[in-house]
């Protein structure tokens, strides 16, 4: 036991310094920080260019969003990555949960997410029309916490596919951007077609968007308990089915001899 | 170049990526109520479209060569990479025109966007202008990358901070005034803008004008640039660190 | 019952060639490979590229399913027991990858010692003597892309080591390493035989398997060829004789004229700058007269006669595969 908690805290740590390539001042100031921001100013201003919404309702949905840049973009580099440097066979041969190693690289992702939202919170809250309602602080922290977590856990699902693509960011990208369409980050849903809304649902953000809305709005967090249990939800199903995933291309690649392919 | 078509990444930027983006500003539109933004809209979709795939292309080139090793042998190669360069950025522009055609086609097809052009033989003008000199500008930028291997993660970086400082989407006016001159110097700018005038009715003239200039400008910077940062690269041995 | 026992082990791979009309193709890389190993001795599994020895060691440490046959590492089997097996044995494989660039030498080894449960206590411990065992201290806080080949071959060596494995894999550990890093890595290979484990390696080069191995397997194309000791091997081909023979132009008749004479096992053509050499197998019997005879016509230059050696050995082996 006490080893699957040090492959998931210890190994997962190690591994994510290993793998993400973004930490370094250079890469990280325009990333994961000024990417963000600017992407938030973008669609606050698309909104006001044609009175679209609210300044809080894009600041809302795209501070959730870009925790995707940590949540997809950094899952699917921490662990699609293994396949450019290869280390994915030295891996399969130890004995260590494959949990652990896969789980234990979320978590620095998780809290990279967070920062990321946070930020964007604060770019919205600093430079554009954007004014939480008092005391709803901590509801929404806890529903950026949740929403954060069923991203990454999405993100899981693309780094899985992105072992077994030649390019993680194949995946990535367009799940990003759909993100962007679909999530209620930019468009509200009940403009949306059906059939678009109806795939919304089943996206992680969605859910805890409307809910950080509301409660940005002065709502309580016990009014969008539902909606937060949904997102939760949402998260626990893409987290098993990354692993089961990742188990299948494990049993695959032994018997398909696919390991090394690049 | 067919590098780059193999690619399916470059495939999704170019095309993908700015249908969807386009998508959302309609549906923007929409809700806004001002429905005679679309066309509007949808020009300035396209030429993002433009500019991403120029953009992902230039910055792209590089990083491939540098990783494929190729960059040096480049570098040392006869021709000045000036010359090689050009027709590279120039032909990722080039298939910029096929995003801005597939947004349009988009627009029209799902959205019932109108697409009529108000001068038909300006624009025919317009778009190789607006195109070339955005080409031109992805240059420059590509003439940096040579030199730093982050450029990649800045590239990433610059779409939606240009987007809103040469106003594809929606008017510059909205912004504060110290962002103005910032988006008179990229060519994006001026593209959109020769562009719009010419479909929705109004004078281009300038705006091609400019264009042509910048355009020029660009080259003779990006040249001198490439030259120095030549020399420096060669001396800080980061043209082959993959 | 050996340490490492492998009965009838084969694998299939398909491979598709073409985009639109994919035709499939299975290529038996292994073909009912069977072979033990007892505890404590270093075994080395030898034949030319491609022969199947990277996949028969895949398999063995839990890679590959074998598409037929069984394999056992100390007891366990390797594909119901992969879990087991894994714990115990450690795998070293040639090449530049497989490592992360971005992090340091000693990040690395961190990183594998929580995968391989080294209990924190002695991480530390282990990790100081595998760095001074493979020469690597000192350079640990470096970061492993700045690292050459032979470093990052000997940082795979530690890697391997991490858990003080009972069986150690080593999969063509030396190749592209320069003369003094192969006579080093060779020498802690040894070492590792001295100090109680049990070692399968993998080459194609023949005098390091002279060197090192207790016993020899040659494989080649699927199949084991011969087994025995380095002494057994040579042993096979000491009662004959090599003739070798310069030409300047030789044809195909003529080689074939030479294979039929009596006596001669075998003959290989090896080109050698503008001529080639024929290095003609013989049961020992004084046949360099005849052998001329069919060559009346070329020009013939050296010709001398010699002891065969283990390289001599695996060529014939080879070839008659």
């Amino acid at each position: 036991m006490r080893s699957w908690l040090r492959v998931f805290f210890v190994g997962g740590l190690i591994a994510y310094r290993g793998l993400f390539n973004w930490l370094r001042p250079a890469h990280y100031f325009p990333t994961m920080l000024a990417h963000p921001m600017f992407q938030i100013l973008f669609f606050a201003y698309l909104g006001r260019s044609v009175n679209a919404q609210s300044d809080a309702f894009y600041v809302v949905g795209n501070a959730v969003q870009v925790s995707a840049m940590a949540g997809v973009y950094g899952m699917a580099i921490t662990i699609g990555g293994e396949r450019w440097t290869q280390t994915l066979g030295p891996l399969m041969a130890t004995p260590a949960s494959r949990l652990a190693i896969f789980l234990g690289r979320a978590l620095p992702n998780l809290v990279q997410g967070l920062i990321v939202s946070t930020f964007g919170f604060c770019v919205g809250r600093l430079l554009l029309d954007f004014h939480p309602a008092p005391g709803s602080l901590p509801a929404l922290a806890l529903i950026l916490l949740t929403t954060v977590a069923s991203c990454t856990a999405f993100g899981m699902v693309i780094g899985a596919f992105g072992l077994r693509l030649r390019d993680s960011f194949l995946v990535a990208n367009p799940a990003y951007f759909l993100m962007l369409l679909f999530c209620g980050v930019n468009v509200p849903l009940a403009v949306l077609p059906t059939w678009m809304s109806t795939i919304s649902s089943y996206l992680p953000l969605t859910h805890g968007i409307a809910a950080a809305r509301e409660v940005a709005a002065g709502a309580s967090l016990g009014s969008v308990s539902g909606l937060v249990g949904t997102e939760a939800l949402i998260g626990l199903c893409y987290a098993v089915a990354a692993y089961l995933f990742l188990r299948f291309f494990e049993e695959e690649s032994r018997r398909r001899a696919t390991l090394d392919r690049m | 170049m067919k590098q780059l078509m193999r690619s399916a990444l470059f495939v999704f930027t170019s095309l993908i990526e700015p249908l969807i983006m386009a998508t959302i500003a309609f549906y923007t539109a929409k809700a806004g109520g001002k429905p005679e933004a679309l066309f509007y809209m949808a020009i300035g979709a396209g030429v993002m479209g433009i500019w991403s795939s120029t953009l992902f292309g230039s910055g792209g080139v590089i990083s491939w060569q540098r990783w494929e090793g190729t960059l040096e042998l480049l570098v040392a190669s006869p021709p000045p990479l000036l010359v090689i360069v050009v027709p590279l950025t120039i032909a990722t522009a080039t298939i910029g025109i096929y995003s801005l055609s597939a947004t349009l086609l988009w627009g029209w097809l799902l959205f019932d966007i109108p697409f009529h052009l108000a001068h038909p033989l300006l624009f025919v003008i317009a778009l190789p202008a607006g195109v070339i000199s955005m080409g031109l500008l992805g240059l420059l930028i590509a003439a940096t990358f040579v030199l730093y291997r982050e450029a990649n993660a800045l590239s990433n970086m610059l779409e939606f901070p240009i987007a809103l400082v040469t106003g594809l989407l929606f008017t510059t006016a909205l912004l504060p005034d110290w962002t103005h001159p910032i988006g008179w110097v990229l060519a994006p700018t001026w593209a959109v803008n020769a562009i719009r005038e010419s479909a929705l009715g109004g004078s281009p003239g300038m705006a091609i004008v400019l264009c042509l200039v910048l355009g020029a400008a660009y080259v003779v910077l990006a040249s001198w640039f490439l030259r120095v940062l030549e020399v420096k690269a060669r001396e800080k041995a980061t043209l082959s660190l993959a | 019952m050996g340490v490492i026992e492998a009965h009838e082990l084969r694998r299939t791979y398909r491979t598709s060639t073409g985009t639109f009309r994919r035709k499939s193709l299975d290529v038996e890389a292994v073909r009912g490979v069977t072979f033990a190993v007892e505890s404590g001795e270093l075994f080395g599994l030898l034949g030319p590229n491609g022969a199947g020895k990277t996949t028969t060691i895949k398999m063995l440490i839990t890679l590959l399913i074998p598409t037929s046959g069984t394999a056992r590492v100390l007891g366990h089997d390797v594909v119901k027991d992969a879990r087991e097996v894994r714990r115990r044995i450690g795998y070293v494989f040639g090449g530049d990858r497989g490592l992360y660039d971005r992090l340091s030498g000693l990040d690395n080894l961190r990183y594998f010692a929580e995968l391989y449960a080294v209990p924190p206590r002695e991480m530390r411990r282990r990790i100081g003597e595998l760095l001074d065992l493979v020469g690597l201290a000192g350079r640990e806080n470096e970061r492993v892309e700045g690292y050459s080949r032979g470093m990052r071959q000997r940082l795979h060596i530690a890697r391997g080591l991490l858990h003080d494995p009972p069986v150690v894999f080593l999969d063509e550990p030396t190749i592209g390493v320069d003369p003094v890093g192969a006579r080093e890595l060779r020498a802690t290979i040894a070492q590792l035989v001295e100090a109680g484990k049990t070692v399968l390696l993998t080459t194609h080069y023949m005098f390091e398997a002279d060197q090192l191995c207790n016993r020899i397997a040659v494989i080649s194309q699927g199949e084991i060829v011969a087994e025995g000791t380095p002494a057994d091997l040579k042993a096979n081909v000491s009662e004959g004789g090599v003739v070798e023979i310069e030409v300047f132009g030789i044809d195909e008749p003529a080689v074939q004229r030479l294979r039929a004479i009596e006596g001669v096992r075998s003959v290989g053509v090896e080109p050698r700058e503008q001529a080639q050499v024929l290095v003609v197998q013989t049961d020992g019997r004084e046949l360099t007269h005849a052998l001329l005879v069919p060559l009346d016509g070329a020009q013939v230059g050296r010709v001398s006669v010699r002891e065969p050696t283990l390289e001599d050995a695996y060529v014939a082996l080879v070839r008659e595969s």
